[in-house]
């Protein structure tokens, strides 16, 4: 053997790999947690409030928010500088693929390319989004984010962003699995068409919880225009007097 | 009670055909269109032997065994890599287009150089039994013995016929020049199984861990899906990720 | 025209050509190797069923040994074959498949404990030894006593081809593809090498070697309905011929194999019958039981083919569109065992013929698949008559198949042959004949005369189409020249061919296009397969006998009479139309095994006088030492191990027997 193995090429292929397992399920969590507001106002109220880390410390932090939201800034980019390395490099690339994926007509091949195009989406989607995040942490709430979706317009941001990050951690996660999975060679077929399955039952799920929340807020942002700006007061809050 | 099958009438096959000579100055790729009549159990390559003897004989390509073992003809028909010499016309369309595999050197019309690009990758993955001591075997004594079911593991793998459809199916190949493709890939999980092969697991990380060998790969899986042998590229693969990835 | 250099030339990369390359490489020499096509695509990959070695590890070989392998071979042959080389080949073969086992090969091997097997339509149930455990397994083929062939799943050749290959790129050997030899450059008995045309461009080069071995495989193509691949159109015998020195051994042998599937002609493999199945006519019924009751199925193949045909005649055949055929039936076998054992004939029915071989039948017919004939060679593999010109493989005619080959011969001739004549090469490099020792103008001379051919047929202005004759050839010969053969056919095939080789020199090309031109390579070719036909055709009509795979409907007995011997054909002038035929004798008081009944097969056959005295001098040799073992025996009768080289002289170890 002659000198030490390059380990580079493995490390990155890893840290691609689990930076995006990382983001996934960071965006499934992240979808219960915000379709919260489908179970009432207060529910999205308490979920917040647990992130800020009121229930540990007694008072909400909301810093802890743009923690989180730096983590997963990183994150992604460390995430999208290492697939980066797999887009089409130059001009020729780009027309070999095309023409490869047009004649194939593979549904492997073309799910690659939609990650591709939603991973470029993401880049701008989940940044403009983090950013928000990280400035304005203390701003989010029940009324503060539907304001923010309805009044400030973000609900075109987020729905692109919901269509984008969906396929693209599904088609992720599927593709995760057929990159390491120990599938045992005798029944791969049948456990690949059951994973595919799987992916698209994720997806639509996802995108089916994503629609259901972003109309609710958008509802209440609508309902709420009137009074855009104000925060919400959970019920408990709202029924002490003195507080009205 | 089986029967050869039979078809009632005759379909007049257009057999579109990318043609280039690359020796010929004046030549520009460009496509052909031959029709011809549909025989019973007529494959790709009885129709072009037709078109070549009946049509037009300066018509390049490639058959050896004609029975799917030696994997000479691999081609794109209809958009897709496939052996031509076992594809029954009665399973495509009326129309036909037929283009040599890309990623491989064209010779001329629907002829490549897959020899030439699979002994690059032999001699780059040294795909071969690394063994201390073969120049100075005893060949009198007892063969050692092995595992049945290991042997037959190993055939498994050994199945591939180099046609070069997996190369010419995957995407990453496509854009990448040196990348070894699930051919190359393969035929190092084979020699890793065998444990007359002395090579470690840091010596198979030389030759395939890196952008151009098994991190490169990015499981579009038209190999898998291409393979006229039927190989478990996929599964292969991931293995050798795998065993690359824990490799110190 | 560009002039290479090298120690050893190797025309033909399949397993004859490769072995023996590396052979000679290892003894120091630089070698290169050509071939038609990448040589992993040779046509030994298309071997599936076996490769016989008398290793004697599972139950169905124990016991087995080099003297029974010799037995069988030598019966196969039907006497024809030469004994010393039998013998030669018999004590390599297990040395053969072991280096191919530490080479890489992943062989079928045996498992312990009981499993189920067909035998003759019925299941049995056997339980293989211990200490067989993990040995190199082996499967039944027609023709023999023991269970001898080898095997790799049914992608036998392909494995061994692979694993050769392989082991010729660890030895850094050149393989120069898609490159074929035209004419081998000679002078005053010695070779030189090549002039070889790239099938690419279309260029001519000269490749000079001190010495030049030919393994180009067979020429089945020179018939319509054949298993071998589409280049085995035996350039290199007829590259030999044309020499008008060098000869051609007992090319009226051909080999039809039982199972082409129908009607494509694509081998099933003759494990198909090995391993239990069962050959059915148009009324489902068994038949071989009936012609052969000892051997059944799996009498010899040119046995079988006979039989079948014999059968067809009679009415009995499966009528379709296309002709008629019978059946192979292989669903006794079971889901599981051809699912994994013979997945290759799974595949081939699947794609050929549209049909599942699990719950189907299989039509078949009798095809061409071996050519027994080729470049005459004497032991070492060397040709008799032009110095410095070797030969391996199916394009030589070392002779160890005589007038029929058994199935799993042939791959493992391809390596013996390759280990002998590749040290055989590396003597003859290391004497002082070997030296290199031409002139460039010769070089020069060859190529212009080749140059000339070429232009010849690019410019004239002919109007035969090459496709055309080649088309003509083939039907002559599988209508003419087939398993049944006859005086007045085979003169009116002789003649047919003779009248083709005429039109052959009026071809004209429709296209001129550069590079490989593939209208001109079947040109130049269709001239050198007539000629091919021809010596199969005249070589048959000369014998007057039948003998193994050569049948004579109107002299149906073996002849040893006058027949006992081996049929050379030359061809000194290059305007001449029929071959020159010389008879090389074989002697019988040389034998070990003189001639007799080959246990299955005619009864009948006319004798020579030294068989009965050569059978009792073997049978007072044999009683004279019955306390001895078996080699000092067969040495008593025969001595061969002074023929090989000197490594490859020791016994061979087995299981319960020393080495
Ligand atoms: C379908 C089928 C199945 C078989 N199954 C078995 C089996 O199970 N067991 C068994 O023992 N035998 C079997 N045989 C027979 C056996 O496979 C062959 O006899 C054997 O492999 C021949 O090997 P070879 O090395 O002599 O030639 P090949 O493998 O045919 O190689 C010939 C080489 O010569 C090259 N060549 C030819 N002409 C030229 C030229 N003019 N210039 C340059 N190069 C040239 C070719 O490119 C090729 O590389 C089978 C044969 C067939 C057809
Ligand atoms: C900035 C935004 C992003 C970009 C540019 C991007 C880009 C890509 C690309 C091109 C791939 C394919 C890589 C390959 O084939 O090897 C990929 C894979 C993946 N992405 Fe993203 N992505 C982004 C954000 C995300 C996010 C937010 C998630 C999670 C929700 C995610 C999860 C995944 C997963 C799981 C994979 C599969 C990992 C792998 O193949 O190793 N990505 N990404």
């Amino acid at each position: 053997m002659t000198g030490k193995l390059d380990r580079g090429p493995a490390r990155a292929d890893i840290l691609q790999s689990l930076s995006g397992l990382l983001l996934v399920l960071f965006i499934w969590g992240h979808m219960f947690f915000e379709s919260s507001i489908l179970l009432g106002k207060d529910a999205m109220y308490r979920v917040t409030r647990m992130f800020e880390g009121e229930p540990l410390f007694g008072k909400p932090y909301p810093l802890l928010v743009s923690g989180v939201a730096a983590i997963i800034f990183v994150l992604i980019a460390v995430h999208a500088v290492l697939a980066l390395r797999k887009f089409p490099g130059s001009h020729r690339q780009y027309r070999e693929f095309n023409a490869h994926m047009g004649a194939m007509r593979h549904p492997d091949t073309t799910l690659w390319y939609v990650q591709v195009l939603t991973g470029f989406a993401l880049f701008f989607l989940a940044s403009a989004h983090l950013l928000v995040v990280f400035l304005q942490p203390d701003n989010i709430g029940p009324y503060a984010s539907s304001d923010r979706i309805w009044s400030g317009r973000f609900w075109i941001l987020y729905a692109l962003l919901l269509v984008c990050v969906h396929l693209h951690a599904g088609i992720g996660i599927y593709r995760l699995a057929m990159k390491w999975g120990p599938i045992p060679a005798a029944g791969s077929k049948v456990a690949r068409r059951r994973l595919k399955l799987a992916m698209w039952g994720i997806i639509a799920f996802f995108l089916c919880l994503g629609t259901a929340s972003l109309a609710t807020y958008m509802y209440i942002g609508r309902d709420h225009a009137p009074h855009a700006g104000e925060r919400y007061l959970p019920a408990h809050q709202q029924a002490l007097p003195g507080n009205t | 009670m089986n029967r050869i099958p039979l078809r009632q009438a005759a379909r007049t096959l257009r057999i579109q055909i990318l043609r280039h000579n690359p020796r010929d100055p004046d030549s520009q790729p460009r496509l052909q269109t031959f029709e011809i009549e549909e025989a019973d159990a007529m494959t790709l390559f009885i129709a072009l032997t037709e078109i070549r003897e009946r049509q037009d004989p300066s018509l390049q390509f490639d058959f050896v065994c004609r029975a799917g073992i030696c994997g000479s003809c691999g081609m794109i028909i209809n958009g897709r890599p496939g052996l031509a010499c076992r594809t029954l016309t009665r399973d495509l369309p009326e129309q036909i287009t037929l283009a040599p595999l890309p990623a491989f050197e064209l010779i001329g019309d629907l002829s490549v150089n897959t020899g030439k690009w699979m002994r690059g990758m032999s001699e780059r993955l040294e795909t071969w039994v690394h063994s201390q001591n073969l120049e100075s075997l005893d060949i009198d004594a007892m063969e050692a013995a092995m595992e049945p079911e290991l042997a037959e593991q190993i055939y498994e793998l050994e199945r591939c016929i180099e046609c070069g459809c997996c190369v010419a199916a995957c995407g990453t190949a496509r854009m990448r020049e040196d990348f070894v493709g699930a051919v190359g890939l393969n035929q190092v999980t084979r020699f890793r199984l065998d444990p007359r092969d002395e090579r470690s697991d840091a010596a198979f990380y030389e030759l395939v861990g890196d952008e151009s060998g098994v991190f490169g790969c990015m499981t579009l899986l038209g190999c898998e899906d291409m393979c006229p042998k039927d190989l478990p590229l996929a599964t292969q693969i991931a293995f050798l990720r795998r065993r690359m990835a824990a490799t110190t | 025209m560009q002039i290479i250099y090298t120690d050893v030339l190797v025309i033909g990369g399949g397993l004859a050509g490769q072995r023996a390359a590396i052979g000679a490489k290892r003894r120091g020499h630089d070698v290169i190797v050509l071939s038609l096509v990448p040589a992993k695509r040779s046509h030994s990959a298309a071997a599936q069923g076996g490769m016989q070695a008398s290793l004697g590890n599972c139950l169905g070989a124990a016991g087995d040994n080099e003297d029974i392998h010799f037995a069988d071979t030598v019966r196969g042959s039907d006497w024809g074959a030469d004994q010393e080389v039998v013998r030669m080949f018999t004590h390599t073969a297990p040395k053969a498949i072991r280096e191919l086992a530490a080479w890489g090969v992943p062989w079928n091997r045996v498992a312990r404990g009981e499993r189920e097997i067909t035998v003759d339509g019925q299941r049995k149930t056997i339980s293989e030894p211990d200490a067989a455990h993990g040995l190199i397994t082996s499967r039944n083929f027609g023709g023999t006593q023991k269970w001898r062939a080898c095997y790799v799943s049914d992608g036998t050749g392909h494995a061994m081809l692979y694993t050769m290959s392989n082991q010729a790129i660890a030895a850094n050997i050149p393989v120069h593809e898609r490159m074929e030899a035209l004419a081998l450059i000679h002078a005053d008995g010695r070779c030189h090498g090549a002039i070889v045309r790239n099938l690419m461009t279309g260029e001519l080069l000269a490749y000079v070697a001190r010495a030049t071995c030919i393994a180009t495989g067979g020429f089945g193509r020179i018939y319509r309905v054949s298993t071998n691949a589409i280049i085995n159109e035996g350039m290199g015998a007829a590259i030999a011929l044309e020499t008008g020195v060098a000869t051609l051994g007992n090319m009226e042998a051909i080999q039809f194999h039982p199972t082409g599937i129908f009607p494509a002609g694509i081998l099933v493999t003759e494990g198909c019958r090995g391993d239990g199945g069962l050959l059915l006519d148009c009324n489902e019924h068994r038949f071989m039981p009936d012609y052969e009751p000892e051997k059944k199925e799996l009498a010899s193949r040119d046995v079988v083919s006979r039989r079948m045909e014999e059968h067809i005649g009679a009415g009995h055949g499966v009528k379709s569109r296309f002709g008629e055929h019978l059946w192979l039936d292989i669903r006794l076998l079971g889901a599981d065992h051809i699912n994994n054992n013979l997945r290759e004939v799974k595949e081939i029915c699947q794609y050929f013929l549209g049909i599942d071989p699990v719950r189907e039948l299989i039509p078949v017919r009798p095809a061409q698949h071996y050519s027994m004939g080729g470049v005459r060679t004497n032991h070492r593999g060397e040709s008799p008559q032009l110095q410095g010109l070797f030969a391996a493989g199916e394009a030589a005619c070392w002779d160890m198949h005589g007038f029929n080959r058994l199935g799993g011969n042939s791959v493992a001739e391809t390596v013996v042959a390759g280990m002998i004549v590749g040290d055989t090469i590396a003597d003859f490099c290391d004497s002082t004949a070997g030296a290199l020792q031409l002139s460039s103008a010769l070089v020069q001379e060859f190529g212009e005369r080749e140059r000339r051919r070429l232009a010849e047929i690019a410019n004239g202005k002919g109007r035969e189409s090459a496709f055309e004759l080649a088309r003509l050839m083939q039907e002559t010969m599988t209508a003419q020249v087939g398993i049944f053969r006859e005086g007045e056919r085979l003169e009116q095939a002789v003649a047919s061919l003779q009248e083709l080789q005429l039109r052959s020199r009026n071809i004209g090309l429709r296209s001129s296009a550069p590079g490989a031109n593939p209208e001109l390579v079947t040109a130049y070719r269709v001239q050198r397969m007539l000629k091919l036909a021809q010596c199969v055709a005249y070589g048959a009509l000369q014998r007057t006998e039948s003998r193994g795979a050569h049948y004579r409907a109107d002299h149906p007995r073996r002849d040893d009479l006058n027949w006992m011997r081996r049929t050379l054909a030359s061809w000194p002038s290059a305007d001449a139309r029929l071959p020159v035929l010389t008879y090389e004798p074989l002697d019988i008081m040389k034998m070990e095994l003189p001639p007799g009944w080959r246990g299955y097969g005619a009864r009948d056959y006319i004798e020579h006088p030294d068989t009965g005295v050569r059978q009792q001098q073997v049978d007072a040799i044999g009683g004279g030492l019955d306390r001895a073992d078996r080699h000092t025996r067969q040495e008593a009768l025969m001595p061969f191990r002074h023929l090989l080289p000197e490594h490859l002289r020791n016994n061979n170890e087995r299981l319960g027997e020393e080495s």
